[in-house]
């Protein structure tokens, strides 16, 4: 009798990579699984590079060169970085930035704490959707529409601002044209704009808080002042360490609000580093001194947000 | 052997590669030169889509293989359009025909980004013959450089002093003639402070900048920010288009300035008149930037006097002014009346390609029936270079009586001259415009921030020796 058993094909036959990669041993499945994976990162990988790593590296690259775009780069060397620690300027810039991050983050993180937790105790659900639409509006206006419109409430002489400070028997305030007080109206705008951000990160903090705990404090006879300090911030501590890092990064970046309402003045007393960096860059063509500012300022927010975090295990508690 | 990539190798990769390809690119990135056009061509043309889309259409029926791309680059002035075009140069995507106002005529022509036209223009010369028959030497010597054409004018403003004509005759005044002095400005200024619906009104307005700001005010104090020369050159174009002219007389090939004198006697002088104009409560506060918001207060009957060109008149009917309700006039006498200008046209990339088919469209662009398609020449916001244009008709519809002191800056008044703009007067602008700021807002004595103005000019013309 025949068999009939059915012939099997055989195996097409593979070249090392395919065999490499179609192995059906153990390490060969882990392999399949870990270039599966990496396969699913790819599209993040491509535009982290093409957009962010790559322009970074060329941007390091450039600080080492003299290139004002019409001419091809000229390699100098460490001249830049010398010139960056002898000009006088940029640690004008970099004081007027650390002003203005201190003032924004500190008002920022104070308001939108307080305002998440007056909305939450609001039980009516039309007021506290309300709420959190208006203030979270102002974070949708483009930064350059919201200097423009603020520009014209701190006008000194036609401004609505000085006018209602007018009733209540305050003299006029040169908000924009006085070194004294410009980083304040700058930090005031950039407050408005972006209060709605913090202000929905902490709600949600909040939100998750254990109530087991909040309601055992208050039977334990805690004051509400008490019960914020010794409970609430601390079981929000993640989130406020969250929150301060990001605006702390965001602000390290001042741009728009200086530029539109002030061109950095008057003279450069609210000149921040970004401003400088792009004055450097697309004003003076010194796009490699202009490189080397911002090299610098990687550095300097780098090491604030490594503080940051190094400081964050003495007082935040993870659940 | 390694079974698996591991996450630090991979990251490892990524660095190597992004770190080859960022210094590999660094000393690369340059403007590319690209093969002569054939039949087809697209030309990169920087201006908006819907003031342009008649001529684009006007010219596409003669040239039907030219396909223009529009780019759109918009700024709060020129200094700051002019940046974001070297931004786009950065990036490896020029504009093959940019436009260019005064700010940035000789950082384009200097660095080699703009094709000299002289040749071209004189190859054309029959056909071009009219052209400049109609526009005044004065602003084609302002696109000049080194000896070279680099810009064929489209239009252009000289600051003049706007009146609102209530807020003057709320005050017993006229628009006043030809002839006014500084005295006479002052006088109306005073007069003119502190009335209007709700008493609050000033006498007179200006924004720190460049062109307008107080630049007219040291140009009738017969001095300027820089020491002036004509380059040599530029007998060509002279002899060929202006043989017969007395205005081209003495002309060269574009405007030099050679040296700071940013603290010199009378630039000081006219710093502490117009500081003194603040001071005295006759100026609101001055603020860096363009004129939007000195547009606001004048229509809104908060400003009696301000500065701006033609480019004003159409911005304020469209602003709701009444035809009529504004007049302008020359800038007043005070040592000179001499006059400031800015011009601007359009410039070709050089060695983009396609300059040919570009310099057709530049030539065609210069007509008068072209001109009059963008809708804002038509509604007269802004000075076209052609004389011809400048009519009773074309300003009539801003109801302005004194419209002829416009053209007339350049055809009575031979010793206007362009806002002082060198290779690097994007920086320039910035120490202006940032002594200007301590000055104004009192931080500084007019004396105290021109000495520092002057100071860091010096550098600046160190570093670009």
């Amino acid at each position: 009798m025949v068999s009939k058993t059915a012939a099997f094909s055989e195996p097409p036959r593979r070249n090392f990579i395919g065999r490499w990669l179609a192995a059906d041993t153990l390490s060969g499945i882990k392999r399949q699984r870990a270039i599966l994976g990496y396969l699913f990162l790819l599209p993040t990988i491509i535009g982290l590079v093409v957009f962010i790593v790559g322009p970074m590296i060329g941007s390091l690259a450039l600080s080492f060169y003299k290139w004002n775009v019409f001419r091809a780069p000229e390699f100098i060397g460490f001249d830049n970085f010398e010139r960056l620690f002898s000009d006088a300027r940029i640690l004008v810039g970099y004081r007027n930035t650390a002003i203005l991050v201190v003032m924004t983050v500190t008002l920022l993180e104070v308001l939108a704490f307080t305002l998440a937790m007056l909305v939450n105790r609001i039980a009516n659900r039309f007021l506290s959707t309300f709420f959190r639409t208006a203030y979270f509006l102002p974070v949708l206006l483009s930064g350059a529409a919201t200097a423009v419109t603020l520009g014209y409430l701190f006008h000194y002489d036609f401004g609505v601002i000085n006018y209602y400070l007018g009733f209540l028997g305050i003299e006029k305030i040169k908000w924009l044209t006085s070194s004294d007080v410009v980083l304040i109206a700058i930090s005031l705008t950039t407050v408005w704009r972006n209060l709605g951000f913090t202000f929905i990160i902490y709600l949600g903090g909040i939100a998750n808080l254990p109530t087991e705990v909040l309601e055992a404090a208050e039977v334990d006879g805690a004051s509400g002042l008490r019960r914020i300090v010794r409970i609430v911030l601390p079981l929000l501590s993640p989130t406020i360490l969250f929150a301060t890092v990001t605006d702390i990064i965001k602000m390290l970046q001042f741009f728009d609000e200086p530029f539109i309402m002030t061109r950095g003045g008057p003279g450069d007393a609210s000149r921040t580093v970004v401003m400088m960096m792009y004055e450097s860059g697309f004003g003076n063509l010194e796009f490699g001194y202009a490189s080397a500012i911002a090299l610098s300022l990687f550095i300097v927010i780098l090491g604030v947000t490594g503080v940051q975090f190094y400081l964050s295990k003495k007082w935040v508690f993870y659940r | 052997m390694a079974d698996k990539i591991s996450r630090r190798d991979l990251l490892k990769m990524i660095g190597i590669s992004a770190a080859a390809a960022g210094v590999a690119a660094a000393p690369l990135v340059k403007v590319f030169a690209r093969p002569a056009g054939q039949d087809a061509v697209t030309l990169r043309f920087q201006e908006n889509a819907d003031d342009y889309a008649a001529v684009v259409a006007a010219f596409n029926e003669l040239y039907p293989n030219v396909t223009i791309e529009f780019v759109n680059v918009t700024g709060v002035d020129h200094a700051e359009i002019a940046s974001k075009i070297l931004a786009q140069l950065a990036a490896g995507t020029p504009v093959n025909i940019g436009y260019a106002a005064t700010e940035a005529t000789q950082l384009y022509a200097g660095e080699g980004l703009a094709m000299p036209l002289t040749e071209r223009a004189l190859a054309d010369a029959d056909e071009m013959a009219e052209y400049f028959a109609d526009v005044s030497p004065t602003l084609v010597e302002g696109m000049m450089y080194e000896g070279d054409l680099y810009q064929l004018p489209r239009d252009f403003n000289a600051a003049h002093i706007y009146f609102n004509k209530s807020l003057l005759e709320e005050a017993g005044f006229e628009v006043p003639g030809e002839e006014w002095t500084k005295d006479d400005f002052l006088a109306i200024a005073q007069a003119t402070t502190g009335i209007g619906p709700d008493s609050d009104s000033f006498g007179f307005g200006w924004t720190n900048r460049l062109w307008g700001s107080w630049t007219p005010w040291f140009f009738v104090n017969d001095t300027n920010l820089l020491t002036e020369e004509r380059a040599p050159g530029g007998e060509a174009i002279w002899s060929t288009f202006y043989a017969d002219q007395p205005l081209a007389e003495g002309r060269g090939g574009g405007w030099r300035w050679p040296a700071p004198q940013a603290n010199n006697p009378a630039m000081v002088e006219a710093l502490e008149f117009v500081v003194g104009l603040t001071n005295d409560g006759l100026t609101p506060q001055v603020e860096i930037g363009g004129g939007d918001r000195l547009q606001g207060f004048f229509t809104s009957n908060k400003l009696a006097m301000t500065i701006a060109g033609g480019f004003w008149a159409g911005s304020l009917n469209n602003a709701g002014m009444e035809p009529g309700s504004f007049d302008v006039q020359y800038w007043p006498l005070w040592k000179s009346q001499r006059h400031q200008f800015g011009t601007g046209g359009a410039w070709i990339l050089n060695g983009g390609g396609g300059e040919d088919q570009a310099w057709e469209f530049v030539k065609f662009n210069s007509r008068t029936e072209v001109m009059l398609m963008i809708p804002w020449m038509a509604n007269a916001s802004t000075t076209p270079v052609r004389r011809s244009m400048n009519t009773a008709e074309y300003w009539g519809q801003t109801g302005m009586e004194n419209w002829h002191v416009f053209y007339d800056a350049l055809d009575q008044r031979p010793d206007t001259a362009p806002i002082p703009a060198p290779v690097f007067s994007i920086e320039m602008t910035n120490i202006y415009t940032r002594f200007t700021s301590l000055a104004t807002s009192g931080e500084m004595t007019p004396q105290a921030a021109l000495d520092g103005m002057q100071a860091e000019l010096e550098a600046l013309y160190a570093r670009n020796a």
